[in-house]
């Protein structure tokens, strides 16, 4: 008794989604891969220094003592609750994401545009994307609380949004008669 | 509809997207590291490439604006109608603000005795010596109006989700690479 409604699904749309969706996501990725790059093992928040919190910088900066000295607490947070591993395996997904968000704008803008894109293409960057996530999402998890805290719910923001994009272009591709030429 | 823009047009404008983007989420989250000191220089290279990806936007913006000057557009029309004026006035204040935060970030950070290296490659110059009101001056014309930016480009970004979905042509100039 099942029906299906044969409602077109615009490719066009999804490129849209794609294109606002792939500059956020690069914006994300690559500031989390500056932040891999910058709060580095054996650094001075690790060794014990003690945070340098002058009152003119304080003022400057419009922030209280305490704050100044949890900064540091909050780098030692990231340090003390990263597994080994879960720097340079960071650093990877997060090259390799913003390298996919960068082809999910520029599949986007050639969805939108109608201009010759592969649909293998389409299909690898989106299917990338998602995988991308996937294992960002497993190397998370298997971190401390306190990381888990910090990147869980945004790796899971995401994860649904490229199922979600994912799925629309497998859907939006199949029903395009010629292709996407 | 929308006639088609040049290719250069439409790369810069994705380009400065994609910069202004990764500029606000940077600084949210740059100035949570610790104050910079001898020891503590996790501030060093954020802030170093918020900076020069900022005079980059910059470039861009004269470059987009040149376009605009020198590129043979239609005549606007006399007759707008409210959404088109509105479309209008989102447009010159975007350029304002990416203009004034832009200059206003770079004087700030000149006035805090920061140098800075444009993609470390050459030394821009400080316009004077370090100035404490001056930095904070500067640094609160950045910080509002790039709070006024991100307004003006949420609207922006509306505007072109609603004539994409709409489907009328408006947006398909900016939509090539």
């Amino acid at each position: 008794m099942s029906e299906v409604r044969d409602k077109k699904i615009d490719i066009k749309w999804i490129g849209v989604v794609a294109v606002l969706f792939g500059i956020l996501l690069l914006a994300n990725h690559g500031n989390e891969l500056l932040k891999q790059l910058v709060i580095t093992p054996l650094s001075a928040a690790e060794l014990g220094i003690p945070a340098d919190c002058r009152a003119d910088e304080l003022e400057e900066e419009n922030i209280s003592l305490l704050e100044c000295r949890l900064m540091v607490a909050n780098v030692q947070i990231t340090l003390a609750s990263s597994p080994d591993w879960f720097r340079p395996v960071m650093l990877l997904l997060a090259s390799l994401g913003s390298l996919f968000a960068v082809l999910s704008v520029y599949v986007g803008i050639s969805l939108f545009s109608h201009s010759k894109t592969k649909p293998l293409l389409v299909k690898i960057c989106f299917g990338a994307l998602l995988s991308t996530d996937l294992l960002m999402f497993i190397a998370a998890s298997n971190t401390g609380p306190l990381l888990r805290a910090h990147y869980l719910s945004s790796i899971l923001l995401w994860l649904f949004v490229h199922a979600t994009l994912f799925s629309a272009v497998i859907v939006g591709l199949n029903r395009e008669p010629k292709g996407i030429d | 509809m929308g006639k088609q823009l040049p290719r250069s047009r439409s790369i810069i404008h994705w380009l400065i997207a994609i910069s202004v983007v990764f500029l606000f989420v940077s600084s949210w989250w740059m100035l949570s590291l610790p104050l910079p000191s001898e020891n503590f220089t996790y501030r060093q290279l954020p802030f170093q490439l918020h900076k020069n990806i900022g005079i980059t936007v910059l470039v861009f913006v004269f470059c987009m604006l040149a376009f605009k000057i020198f590129d043979k557009e239609p005549p606007v029309q006399s007759n707008k109608t409210r959404l088109q004026k509105l479309a209008s006035l989102d447009h010159l204040l975007t350029y304002l603000l990416l203009v004034v935060s832009c200059i206003s970030g770079y004087l700030s950070s000149s006035y805090s005795g920061w140098e800075t290296t444009l993609w470390w490659l050459v030394d821009l110059p400080s316009w004077s010596e370090e100035n404490d009101d001056l930095n904070v001056l500067f640094s609160n014309i950045h910080l509002w109006t790039c709070w006024a930016l991100l307004a003006v480009v949420a609207l922006h970004v509306s505007a072109a989700l609603y004539h994409a979905f709409k489907n009328d042509g408006i947006v398909d100039k900016m939509f090539r690479l």
